[in-house]
């Protein structure tokens, strides 16, 4: 049984500093990182626009994220009803939208094809891939 | 791996909650529905394989995380670069 599937102990975010920490539980496998489960989210001033993703496991996979509708004005942030219904979500909860940010050369780029989605209420998350999709997983991400 | 011969129609049962039933089939490919409890995901290959791949290349280690936050914030407050080629 990895570490990730066992919810304690709970090992620390490494070097990351947590203004705010939590675990959320992934409902389905992120693709790649299927064994990892868990993952702590941080939101800290020095880390900011982005949200740090760290996985509870042996390979302690860490992501940065941004909103992808601070990205791309009118990024369409609905869901489906089968993920609102993983994430527990009931239609008026605020959910927090993360796409994945990467450098690529000197670019920065931004996953805004399959964000992840969490519930806060239930600190439970989803990675969505749907099957079709307007947005790129290699979208430049450029900051004011 | 095990090879099954189906026509239209006809149904392939995998365990007793996943059916994949062959709708159509044309010189263009074959259409199947798939039928699976919503806690499996079901997805075409390549479009899973692409979400792995740039899944993998936003992976970094843990501790890097404030350095590479800055990196990317530099980067991306920078002079808009040319759109890569969809």
């Amino acid at each position: 049984m990895s570490a990730c599937s066992s919810p304690v102990p709970m090992p620390l975010p490494g070097d990351v500093p947590v203004d705010i920490r939590d675990v959320v539980t992934m409902v389905a496998p992120m693709p790649g990182f299927e064994a990892c489960r868990q993952f702590v989210v941080a939101v800290n001033p020095e880390l900011a626009p982005f949200t740090a993703l760290s996985g509870l496991d042996e390979s302690k996979p860490a992501f940065l994220a941004v909103d992808p509708r601070l990205v791309l004005h009118g990024y369409d942030a609905s869901l489906d009803e089968t993920a609102r219904r993983q994430l527990g979500a009931a239609p008026d909860d605020a959910l927090l939208w993360l796409a994945l940010v990467r450098a690529a050369g000197d670019q920065t780029l931004v996953n805004l094809r399959a964000p992840i989605v969490i519930n806060p209420q239930q600190m439970r998350g989803v990675q969505l891939v749907p099957p079709d999709s307007p947005y790129s997983t290699d979208h430049p991400l450029f900051l004011d | 791996m095990l090879v099954i011969s189906r026509k239209r129609d006809e149904v392939i049962v995998i365990g007793d909650k996943i059916r994949i039933r062959v709708l159509r089939v044309g010189a263009e490919g074959v259409r199947l529905g798939v039928m699976a409890p919503p806690d499996l995901s079901v997805h075409r290959q390549e479009i899973y394989d692409l979400i792995v791949a740039a899944n993998r290349s936003a992976a970094s280690a843990r501790g890097d995380l404030n350095s590479i936050a800055s990196r990317l914030r530099q980067q991306a407050t920078r002079s808009p670069a040319p759109q890569p080629q969809a």
